[in-house]
């Protein structure tokens, strides 16, 4: 069972990759939509997507639409770096969208828990 | 329990060291005017990239000072704002000072211990994204608190080591003083190897004394011999050269802590500048860098003492309160120039006079035979620089003759001193080229191979040879949004012209400050960083070589010099006749463009059919030349900085004199969009520089001038 990172910042993508990790999880990365795609393809037991929202090219909410077309419905949580506005929290289909600072040990902690839970 | 990401901290100094300079180049490629949205579009993607980090860090103050240059970026990504020099000079600024908040990381210092974000600079980034007219933020007000980087606790450092250690780096330190042994002996490993040339050559004679019979397997003996003896040359004289570029450092290593002096000296006098540094790639040998060090320094303090002027004063006289300290390096026919120089209140000409004479360094007889340039260079003679002179910063007990004495006797350069009063000061040091590595392109033209150093290549271009243009008898390429002459390398340097194979046209196209050439060459040979050898004495008047480069296996390759390129094609370029022009039909005609090349070519063409022209080189400028005296016609660019096109004609429609007078739009810009903006703004005629053809520019303006 994994969870994949998709983060073009290989830095930002490898601390998140390092939060789940000491949460108990197995991340796996990649470092855009499209190598996204590949690891889903690759990879049978991913649980879970957390997607960062500013990449070139596609964005994170670019993926998350491209995804639910191809009917697929894994949990996805969505980080930025900027604070998250009210229409972003509420986008159909995403089960978090979180905030990249110092807290997000304990918002992605819970915010996983919840989407598996659900 | 959490995870502690902190150990990510080095991680993110090494992502800050990629992403700075990343945004340092482009915030000059917006300055000058070259930026296109895909690189406005990596800035900001590079500061938000900062930002998101910092933030999963909690490194505050770097969280606060990219959040607000990203909002300032994210203005010009939209379009809401232009890039004018406050804006640059803000976004540099900010740059700054993450550099020095990312540095204080690098030397150790936890998130806690950063001195907080220059809140003056924020918010000035913050009310220019809205649009507000930067205001120079004032740092006189926010001191900011500054936590001496030794308070860093040791174990902080010692868990960054534990998390490192298995990380190996791709260098190894060595002691300067057995790589200067490798290089020695490698020299003398050299010169002893001419002994054996002798031996081989008294092989061959001593084989003419054998019987007949014997001299046959002689021969074959002397021939192995000699040849070995040559490849272990070329494989010496290789190693040599290996070792010394094992001694060459970039420019950076001197560069880049003088702008963070320049900085900190310019706070603690009260004084505000900014401070450029270009040409910092290019690479010398360690042992000049390390004697440079010194002369430059105190030329920085010197111009940021003596030079820049307080903010108040700097007002007061009309200029932005925060001066420039450009420091720039370039590679030059016969050597590397180093040039220093400020926008402050230059020298005063009455000052060193009497400092002079008061000194008794010369008397007032031989002063008053003095040239004004020779007045300004007393300041290098022994003895002028007093105490009464000297402040702290200035100071260290070193005068500009000490400086001078350096750069001439120690580094066998040269120093030069320009100065105009209430503009600025600026110090050129020459450094002689032995020793000088830079990346090196080099090419094929007439069955030879020639060198050109990266600073003068502008692009490589291939196109069909039916796109050039005749512009006034000279083959032109138009390149974007610029008319490039085209000239044939061959043909500048005499040599054989070889017969194209393809349809295709191979241009490099050169550069040196804002003039461009496009010149044919027959192919790419490679690109690689080379030592630059300085010309023999006996060739050293050649004016198109600046230097040698080695290839491969004893082949020597010369190295153009482009600003003899460049003046050799101006002098060969076929003038214009003017037999053309009757005097009835010299009509004024004003040209506005803020490329140098399109500006001459559009000249040459107007020139030859009996035009007078005048230039401008934006549209302030052009606005200004055409209020001042009256012009029959206008020709107009588009793109432009500090005035677009556009503006220009509609500003000049609104003045009774050019209301009916042709004004002609030339520009790049093929969309019908752009077309009808310029009808509506009232041009009389829309050319598009991609079907430039100079009979319909010429019939256009004769049709429109009745």
């Amino acid at each position: 069972m994994h969870i994949l990172v998709v983060d073009d910042d290989p830095l930002a993508g490898e601390m998140t990759a390092a939060l789940l990790e000491s949460q108990g999880h197995e991340p796996l990365l990649a470092n855009d939509a499209m190598e996204a795609v590949e690891q889903l393809d690759t990879h049978s037991d991913i649980k879970l997507i957390v997607s960062d929202m500013h990449m070139p090219l596609v964005s994170g909410l670019a993926l998350l639409a491209m995804l639910r077309e191809q009917d697929n419905h894994l949990p996805f949580i969505l980080l930025t770096g900027d604070t998250p506005d009210a229409s972003l929290r509420q986008t159909p289909g995403l089960d978090a969208c979180l905030c990249k600072d110092a807290e997000l040990a304990w918002t992605l902690e819970a915010a996983v828990k919840q989407a598996l839970d659900s | 329990m959490a995870l502690d990401i902190s150990r990510f901290i080095q991680r993110f100094v090494e992502e800050a060291a990629d992403l700075l300079p990343r945004l340092r180049e482009g915030i000059s490629a917006l300055e000058q005017g070259r930026a296109d949205r895909e690189q406005i579009n990596e800035l900001f993607r590079a500061a938000h990239t900062l930002k998101g980090s910092s933030r999963m860090l909690k490194l505050v103050p770097i969280t606060a000072l990219s959040h607000s240059t990203e909002e300032l970026l994210s203005a010009l990504r939209e379009g809401t704002l232009n890039a004018t020099p406050p804006v640059t000079s803000l976004l540099s600024q900010a740059v700054d000072g993450l550099s020095d908040l990312v540095s204080r990381l690098a030397d150790g210092a936890t998130g806690d211990e950063l001195p907080a974000a220059d809140e003056a600079l924020c918010s000035a980034l913050e009310s220019a994204a809205q649009g507000q007219t930067p205001t120079q933020p004032n740092h006189s007000d926010t001191p900011t608190p500054t936590t001496p980087s030794s308070s860093s606790t040791p174990t902080s450092s010692a868990t960054l080591v534990t998390e490192n250690e298995l990380r190996l780096s791709d260098t190894v330190r060595v002691r300067l003083d057995r790589l200067d042994d490798v290089i020695r002996l490698m020299g003398e490993v050299l010169s002893g190897h001419h002994h054996l040339h002798g031996l081989v050559d008294q092989a061959r004679e001593l084989s003419a004394t054998l019987p007949t019979e014997q001299q046959g397997p002689f021969h074959a003996f002397h021939h192995e011999l000699k040849d070995s003896v040559l490849s272990h040359e070329s494989l010496m004289s290789d190693l040599h050269d290996r070792a010394l570029q094992m001694r060459m450092l970039p420019l950076s290593v001197v560069f880049d802590p003088l702008a963070h002096m320049s900085r900190e000296l310019a706070q603690s006098l009260g004084k505000q500048v900014d401070c450029r540094v270009r040409g910092s790639e290019i690479e010398l040998d360690r042992q000049m860098i390390d004697r440079l060090s010194d002369p430059l320094i105190h030329l920085l303090r010197n111009a940021l003492d003596h030079g820049l002027e307080l903010p108040a004063e700097r007002q007061s006289a009309g200029k932005p309160s925060r001066g420039q300290l450009i420091i720039e390096a370039w590679q030059d026919a016969d050597g590397v120039v180093v040039e220093m120089r400020d926008d402050g209140a230059g020298i005063a000409l009455d000052a060193v006079r009497q400092k002079a004479l008061a000194k008794q360094l010369i008397s007032e007889e031989q002063l008053n035979a003095l040239s004004e340039q020779e007045t300004l260079e007393l300041i290098f003679l022994p003895g002028f620089s007093t105490k009464s002179m000297i402040t702290d910063f200035s100071g260290r007990g070193v005068g500009m003759d000490v400086v001078k004495r350096t750069v001439v006797d120690e580094l066998n350069g040269d120093l030069q001193l320009a100065s105009e009063r209430g503009s600025g000061t600026r110090f050129t040091l020459r450094l002689p080229l032995s020793l000088a590595m830079m990346r090196v392109l080099l090419v094929s033209v007439g069955g030879v191979n020639l060198g050109v150093t990266a600073p003068y290549v502008s692009e490589l271009v291939e196109c069909s040879s039916q796109s050039f243009i005749d512009a006034a008898g000279q083959r032109t390429l138009i390149l974007r949004n610029e008319f490039v002459p085209v000239v044939s390398l061959a043909q500048l340097l005499e040599l054989p012209a070889t017969t194209a194979a393809t349809d295709n046209t191979l241009l490099l196209v050169v550069h040196q400050r804002h003039q461009k050439l496009a010149l044919v060459i027959d192919s790419l040979i490679d690109e690689r960083d080379m030592v630059i050898k300085p010309l023999p004495v006996h060739l050293s008047y050649l004016p198109l070589v600046s230097g040698m480069v080695s290839m491969g296996r004893n082949a020597l390759v010369s190295l153009l010099h482009v600003p003899a390129l460049l003046e050799a094609t101006r002098q060969n370029a076929p003038r214009p006749s003017h037999e053309r022009a009757s005097p009835t039909l010299a009509k004024r005609i004003l040209v506005v463009d803020d490329s140098l090349n399109t500006r001459e070519i559009e000249k040459d063409v107007l020139e030859a059919w009996g035009y007078h022209v005048t230039l401008a080189e934006n549209g302030r400028d052009g606005l200004a030349k055409a209020l001042a005296e009256p012009f029959d016609a206008v020709l107009t660019d588009v793109e432009m900085p500090v005035m677009d096109g556009f503006a220009l004609t509609s500003q000049l429609r609104e003045n009774e004199l050019y209301r009916y007078r042709p004004i002609i739009i030339i520009t790049s810009r093929e969309k019908e969009a752009d077309r009808r903006r310029g009808i509506e703004v009232g041009a009389d005629a829309y050319i598009v520089k991609g079907s430039f053809d100079q009979n319909n520019l010429v019939a256009t303006l004769q049709a429109l001038l009745g």
